[in-house]
């Protein structure tokens, strides 16, 4: 019997001079990776992929947005073009400006709700929906090439309306996205572009930290009030509310997929802090 | 050297420019009112079927019949891609005899852009420029042989720059003015006369020739300035005068005894038997090139849709363009007016409407002024392809119709220097401008105007205030470093709001003075997602503006004026049963007094 080494040095050397590298696996190159802006998270993901398509899932209040801004941040700073396709117009420009997001390079496209004269477009039936609108956009802005990041902001749309958008437009994003070296960033409730994704990071918040106004003096962490499930809510009747500060949150990423690691590490997460503006 | 450009039968041109598919067809060109239409331009191929000038339109029609007894097509040939003139291919090239000619009415519009785009060709090649008569320009070659060559192939290189802008034209040389003027209306293609023999190759001439160029030398304002029917019967007088002395050409007329001759005709009698010499001597009146890039069209019939019309727009766009290229110039502004056809009120369509109700809101600026629709597109960079002003135009008109069919038309452009695009190797990529353009504007068409841009912070303290900003490529590196930011010092990244717009009107319970629980009031269909019990909240905090605007308007936009004076407050809900717990900032407005909910940390 022989080896598989012997029958695999034997059939490429009869085959060799027909084909080349007949049984050699073509691995493919590995995708250039972009840093997220949170250092937690470049050690745990290595960073975006350039030319693949990635996602940031997480429910209300996990620092999606916090994430996603520090992403646009960083390829703002690269001085690359960047477009935010925002499904439903939740977008503040105020909070990107201070994540440091140069808002003259980001093509902000606010979908929902059109102007005056569109309005009386929409009654007409070929109007596109919100999530059409997404599609179609995404698609122009891909098929349009030259930016640096392309993020689709689902995050407030409804998860059952997203599962609803056909596998064949994520297939076609990816193909129109992997040949170049733009980072295509969706970011939703929860994980929807299934195989076409190169990375997906789960995002969930573990605590919420805000400032204890009855002990002012005290050092910065510990003057931190954790309001963490179950939590305890309502501060004493003595609490001045208005001296109370919301001071950040501290999340937990996992990495839910990664074509860049053979076997998809789930347990492996890390925790980060996103913290308020002062 | 001196060189004229001479457009035969000019105003059949500029409809053939126009129309290139009438290019190998008899044309004749209309003018006048009802009853009187008569022809008074034809081409070559017109003359050959037996059309005249001065016919009726209903003797003229006798001829638009082929012989198989079915009217000429209007548009029957294909497109004919070269305008190229080589030397001497016209005159020993006879024209086939065409089996019936096509009648189209003057233009005026075709003809001023058809003089345009010579003055631009000739201006390209050099800046000293006669603007002699409407089909005709005289240039100085003087200086040019370094950047084009010996005379041949300048003039050479003039026709064919000419025919690139869809005219066809001869080309005269001489050492003086009026013989290069001579020149190029008495032969066809290129004639180069060079210094002493302008009096043996021009002698051939007939002396309608001299005459016409005569009353143009007097019209330019060197001699006599009268109205042009007095010349036209000056003219007539006088070639009647030298045809009876047995005078038709210029050979005989250069050799009358010139005492004679002066002392029968005057001093205009000695002037011609100047230029029939080819000794004529002036200096050129010279003329500004054109800064006005206009090309319009009047249709023979009302266009309504807009696929028919943007065939006409891609050939008035073509010309423009192959005129902005002759100068080097590219465009920054795109105007387009549209001359619609008048309609009776309740024939009105609900685009009109959509229109009206539109206008000021648009990007870019449109008006209706009584039967003339403008839009007007501003380019962020100067471009100058065809094609993609013509997708501009199209999906502009798709999404702003005239709601009225369209009888006239103009294209103007604004011109500017063209870009310069040289970047580094080492540089990210950014979108090309002029696809980026495209892509703007398709998206514009999906999602609506002034909804894809940048956003441009407003200086005020009013919550979610900004403009929305055409979006335009930057290229110069290191701005953002020059902004940075609290978060760029500092690795920990921030969390950021999430606005609510339109911001939701909630119900919220007080306990001791602070929200302790919230329920969204839902409207119509809506989604109930923000209610549950405040676990933390943190406030209130004042926050009043624009209390000193006397007439706060009332539109949703976030550039307007608007009155605001509310109690902020920050608070956690438990939603879903206290299984998951957002943040959200809650207001109380003080005026309305209500409370809303316009956003949520994330």
């Amino acid at each position: 019997m022989p080896s598989l080494t012997a029958l695999r040095a034997r059939v490429e050397s009869s085959l060799g001079e027909r084909l080349s590298s007949t049984l050699l696996l073509r691995e493919k190159a590995a995708p250039l990776m972009v840093p997220t802006g949170v250092a937690a998270l470049d050690a745990l993901t290595g960073g975006l992929p350039r030319g693949a398509l990635s996602e940031i899932t997480g429910l209300a209040s996990s620092g999606r947005t916090g994430v996603m801004l520090a992403a646009l941040s960083g390829a703002t700073r690269r001085d690359e073009a960047c477009a935010l396709v925002d499904a439903s117009d939740n977008f503040d420009p105020a909070s990107a400006a201070l994540a440091g997001v140069d808002l003259e390079r980001l093509l902000w496209v606010r979908c929902g709700q059109r102007d005056h004269s569109s309005l009386l477009k929409d009654q007409r039936p070929s109007a596109p929906s919100r999530l059409e609108q997404v599609l179609k956009v995404t698609d122009l802005l891909l098929q349009s090439g030259g930016f640096g990041m392309v993020v689709l902001d689902l995050g407030d749309m409804p998860t059952e309306s997203v599962r609803r958008v056909p596998l064949t437009s994520w297939f076609r994003f990816r193909r129109a996205v992997e040949p170049t070296a733009t980072v295509l960033l969706v970011v939703e409730q929860e994980p929807c572009a299934k195989t076409c994704a190169s990375l997906v990071v789960g995002l969930r918040r573990t605590a919420i930290c805000a400032c204890n106004p009855a002990s002012p003096n005290e050092t910065e962490f510990q003057g931190w009030k954790v309001l963490s499930r179950p939590g305890p809510a309502i501060p004493p009747p003595n609490v001045v509310s208005h001296a109370a500060l919301l001071r950040g949150m501290q999340l937990r990423a996992e990495v839910l997929r990664s074509w860049m690691q053979r076997n998809p590490l789930h347990s492996v997460g890390v925790q980060f802090e996103l913290r308020a503006a002062q | 050297m001196f060189a004229c450009i001479y457009v035969p039968d000019f105003p059949v041109a500029a409809i053939v420019r126009a129309e290139p598919s009438l290019r190998d067809n008899a044309v004749a060109v209309l003018e006048g009112k009802p009853p009187h239409i008569q022809v008074m331009a034809l081409n070559d191929m017109a003359r050959l079927l037996g059309i005249e000038i001065g016919m009726t339109k209903l003797q003229a029609a006798i001829f638009t019949v082929s012989q198989e007894g079915s009217t000429v097509p209007a548009q029957p040939q294909p497109k004919k891609k070269s305008f190229e003139i080589e030397h001497g291919s016209r005159r020993g090239k006879a024209p086939r005899k065409p089996t019936a000619a096509v009648l189209r009415q003057r233009s005026p519009e075709q003809e001023l852009s058809s003089h345009a785009a010579l003055l631009d060709v000739a201006h390209a090649f050099t800046p000293r420029v006669e603007d002699t008569h409407s089909n005709r320009l005289l240039l100085d070659l003087d200086g040019l042989e370094r950047l084009y060559g010996p005379v041949t192939a300048m003039a050479r290189e003039l026709a064919s720059r000419v025919g690139r802008v869809g005219l066809e034209c001869n080309i005269g040389v001489a050492a003086n003015p009026d013989a290069a003027m001579h020149a190029a209306c008495g032969f066809s293609g290129v004639t180069v006369l060079h210094a002493g023999e302008e009096a043996r190759r021009l002698g051939v001439l007939p002396l309608h020739v001299l005459l016409e160029s005569l009353d143009i030398a007097s019209g330019c304002g060197t001699r006599i300035s009268v109205a042009a029917r007095e010349r036209e019967k000056l003219r007539e007088q006088m070639l009647d005068t030298l045809e009876r002395w047995g005078v038709c050409d210029f050979r005989m007329l250069a050799l009358l005894p010139e005492h004679a001759l002066a002392a029968r005709l005057g001093e205009v009698g000695t002037h011609l038997q100047q230029l029939a010499r080819g000794a004529g001597t002036r200096t050129l009146a010279l003329c500004d090139p054109p800064a006005h890039f206009e090309e319009g069209m009047e249709l023979e019939s009302a266009v309504e849709t807009l696929e028919p019309l943007s065939f006409v727009l891609n050939r008035l766009l073509e010309q423009l363009c192959t005129r902005l290229e002759a100068r080097a110039l590219a465009v920054q502004e795109l105007k387009l007016r549209l001359q619609l056809e008048p309609r009776v009120p309740d024939e009105q369509t609900a685009t009109c409407a959509e229109l009206e109700a539109a206008r000021d809101k648009s990007f870019t600026s449109d008006c209706l002024e009584g039967n003339l629709y403008t839009r007007t597109l501003r380019l962020p960079v100067a471009m100058r392809d065809p094609k993609i002003f013509l997708k501009l135009l199209q999906l502009d008109l798709a999404a702003y119709p005239p709601g009225a069919p369209v009888c006239k038309l103009w294209i103007t452009a604004e011109p500017a220097r063209p870009r310069l695009a040289q970047r580094g190797l080492f540089l990210p990529v950014t979108p090309e401008a002029e696809k980026l353009e495209i892509t703007l504007a398709r998206i514009n068409s999906i999602v609506g105007e002034r909804r894809a841009g940048i956003a441009k912070m407003l200086d005020t303290h009013r919550a979610d205030a900004f403009r929305m900003e055409r979006f335009v490529v930057q290229t110069e590196l290191g701005r953002s470093t020059a902004s940075l930011t609290t978060s760029d010092t500092d690795n920990t990244p921030l969390f950021a709001l999430r606005i609510l717009r339109p911001a939701r009107q909630i119900r919220v319970q007080l306990a001791e003075g602070r929200p302790a629980q919230m329920a969204m009031l839902a409207r119509n269909g809506e989604r109930v997602d923000l209610q549950g019990t405040v676990l933390w909240s943190a406030g209130p905090w004042r926050s009043s503006g624009d209390w000193w605007a006397e007439q706060p308007k009332s539109c949703d936009s976030s550039e307007d004026a608007q009155i605001w004076d509310r109690e902020e407050w920050d608070v956690a809900l438990a939603q879903d049963a206290g299984n998951d717990v957002a943040l959200y900032r809650i207001y109380h407005d003080l005026g309305t007094g209500r409370w809303f909910a316009d956003a949520s940390y994330d």
